[in-house]
């Protein structure tokens, strides 16, 4: 029955663990800064941007995976195309925690890791869903 | 350009080091080896086959790090010589939370200070010249904080024994210090009545220079009413009186005393020389100072005197009050006059003693006295001259009486009576040295005894008796504390002696002594200290205690 459905089962788990992988990785990094900013020496101006970062991606998360599974549902390459573009931004802010933090710690690294892997399957089967929409 | 770049240089400090195989903690000496010092770069081979340990085995840098390069050193003891072994590894942090990279340098390095140069010098001193500094930016503290005005009342007022001060400095009055030359530099105590004479060093011919002999030396300073500065209230010392002394020594009061009497030389003396300054200072009962005055003695001084004696006295006095010398306080103190009074006349009553307030005033007559012996010794001559009692003393004196026959008896007991008791006798001692006229039962009624010499004969006439002799015995006790006993009178009896005057045959005369005396005695009861209980311990075991024994 494969012929007449054409959502990606695939893309929908992985949509819907990174929707619970993403809320442990936001806890975990905010949980993280604060732990660096009592132990090491975090002035202020540093600590502005690299929580403005987290906050951000957390906003952007949200219509992301939303337009993700909407399109996927409704066999739409509208909003799954939106979504690829969002996961672009989340893709950056992704690296920045991951490459320019004031401080990158090693969990920092793993979860970053996860994270960067998780987008880079999502997009590859959501760029699959979407030919196989339009075609 | 070149010098901007030296300034640069020296701008800044040297950058740390941080290669891990050149960092070396214990290389204090330079250009030396230091013992047991693996990584002293001064140390040569065999210095290495002395050592015993390396006291600095591993140099890392920051061990937050999750992979950092670390020089270890220590010595192969096994080799002949020993020898040290330097390796350079990679340490490895294994916790999840080491620092894997940093994008802020300064976080592993402690921060390199501020070299002061002249531009930044006075920025730099206020930001750390203080006590204290934060660490902080201070953008959080907008306004700065101004000091709080002290409280204007609090300190401002003279206390007992503060230096009275005067707009420039303190009054002074000259005293002796060590020797008796005058020094000009002791300052008068509030509150302490003083009385001090001292030498001065004097010259006729520069006397009108000499500042000390001038009376606007003592006058013209004013005093501070309240020790702070702030107050401006001042008080002017006035000039109360000028008494001038003679070269004889009289001294005679001058009506007028606003002038000014300046010393000035005139025919080989010296005159308006001051020779004693007397103050006098009232105050409030809350310690400020509302009038000064001072009584001048002013003399002349001859030529041949090298040094004058100056006297200088200053007393206080409340405003407002009659001053009452204390004779303690509260208990007597030895040596100074026993206080007495008497009821005014009508009010026999002793509740009625809240107007013998009137009469127990700080007069002369209020004390106690005795008759006190003149160079004549003649009874009768000698009527006036009483010595005050005075505490803890005890006295003796007398006069002689010569007897004619021509004298009556009845008048010559009555004034031998005067010449013993004085004008006024009192009739109340003050029991403790400071009681107060209101106080009816801080006095010691005197009690008053009459003794006859002989026994009274059975003879038709009654005999005329005069008192020969009258003994005061004034008891007092030790009372109060154990460390500070005050002494209290208990008990005055005054006792006359009298005596049988026998009846002369005409043209003889005879002489009796009279004597009077005053003998303290001290009837303190022995003391009792007491001590508070030694603390019992009340233990009771219970009845079951010793259980498998008893």
């Amino acid at each position: 029955n494969k012929s007449f459905q054409l959502s990606s089962l695939p893309l929908q788990i992985l949509l819907y663990v990174n929707g619970i992988y993403y809320i442990f990785y936001f806890l975990a990094t905010l949980a993280m800064i604060i732990y660096k900013s009592q132990v090491f020496s975090y002035p202020d101006d540093l600590l502005a941007p690299d929580v403005t970062v987290l906050f951000l991606m957390g906003i952007l998360e949200v219509p992301r995976l939303y337009l993700g599974f909407k399109g996927n549902l409704t066999e739409a390459e509208a909003p799954l195309g939106l979504s690829l573009g969002l996961t672009v931004g989340s893709v950056v802010l992704s690296v920045y925690l991951l490459l320019w933090q004031t401080y990158v710690l090693w969990a920092d690294v793993l979860l970053s890791a996860v994270l960067l892997s998780t987008y880079g399957l999502e997009s590859g089967l959501k760029v699959m869903a979407i030919a196989a929409f339009v075609s | 350009p070149a010098d901007t770049r030296d300034a640069a240089r020296v701008r800044s400090a040297p950058a740390p080091l941080t290669d891990v195989a050149r960092l070396c903690v214990c290389d204090l000496l330079v250009a030396q080896c230091d013992v047991n010092c693996c990584c002293d770069p001064d140390c040569s081979a065999e210095d290495f086959s002395l050592f015993t340990t390396c006291s600095v085995p591993v140099v890392t840098g920051d061990s937050q790090l999750c992979n950092q390069k670390a020089a270890v050193y220590s010595l192969d003891v096994e080799a002949n010589p020993p020898e040290r072994i330097f390796k350079l590894i990679d340490q490895v942090n294994p916790s999840i939370f080491c620092i894997h990279a940093t994008n802020y340098k300064q976080a592993l390095y402690l921060k390199s200070p501020e070299i002061p140069t002249a531009e930044n010098f006075d920025q730099l001193l206020e930001k750390f010249g203080g006590a204290s500094f934060r660490a902080e930016p201070e953008i959080w503290d907008l306004d700065t904080d101004a000091p709080n005005p002290p409280e204007a009342n609090e300190t401002s007022r003279y206390e007992f024994g503060v230096p009275v001060q005067t707009e420039d400095s303190f009054l002074r009055l000259p005293s002796p210090v060590v020797t008796s030359w005058c020094s000009d530099a002791n300052p008068a105590g509030f509150l302490v009545n003083q009385a001090t004479k001292c030498i001065r060093s004097v010259s006729v011919e520069k006397c009108d220079s000499i500042q000390a002999l001038s009376m606007l030396f003592y006058i013209n300073s004013s005093i501070l009413a309240v020790t702070d500065m702030s107050l401006f209230f001042q008080v002017n010392i006035t000039v109360q009186s000028i008494v001038v002394q003679s070269l004889n020594g009289m001294r005679s009061l001058l009506s007028s005393s606003d002038v000014l009497r300046l010393p000035m030389v005139l025919d080989d003396l010296c005159i308006n020389a001051v020779l004693g300054v007397n103050y006098h200072i009232t105050h409030t009962d809350t310690g400020e100072i509302i009038e000064a005055a001072a009584a001048f003695v002013l003399g002349a001084i001859s030529k041949e005197a090298l040094s004058i004696e100056q006297s200088f006295e200053i007393s206080f006095t409340q405003e407002n009050t009659q001053p009452v010398p204390l004779s303690g306080n509260p208990g007597y103190v030895v040596g100074l006059p026993v206080r007495a009074g008497f009821q005014p006349q009508g009010y026999p009553s002793p509740a009625a003693f809240l107007f013998a307030a009137l009469a127990l005033s700080s007069n002369k007559h209020s004390q106690l006295t005795i008759l006190q012996s003149t160079s004549t010794q003649d009874c009768l001559a000698a009527q006036g001259a009483r010595a005050p009692v005075l505490f803890s003393y005890n006295m003796i004196s007398g006069c002689k009486l010569r007897i004619t026959a021509a004298m009556k008896c009845q008048p010559l007991a009555q004034t031998l009576l005067d010449v013993l008791k004085g004008q006024s006798f009192p009739e109340y001692v003050a029991s403790f040295g400071n009681s107060q006229a209101q106080d009816v039962l801080d006095w010691v009624p005197i009690t008053q005894l009459h003794i006859s010499e002989q026994k009274i004969s059975q003879t038709l006439q009654s005999p005329c008796q005069i008192p020969v002799s009258l003994g005061i015995e004034v008891k007092w006790t030790k009372y109060g504390s154990l460390v500070n006993p005050q002494a209290r009178i208990v008990n005055v009896t005054a006792t006359i002696t009298t005596s049988t005057l026998k009846q002369l045959p005409s043209g003889r005369e005879r002489i009796i002594p009279i004597t009077s005396s005053v003998v303290f005695t001290d009837i303190s009861a022995p003391a009792e200290p007491s001590y508070k209980a030694w603390p019992t311990i009340n233990i009771k075991l219970p009845f079951d205690f010793f259980y498998p024994f008893v």
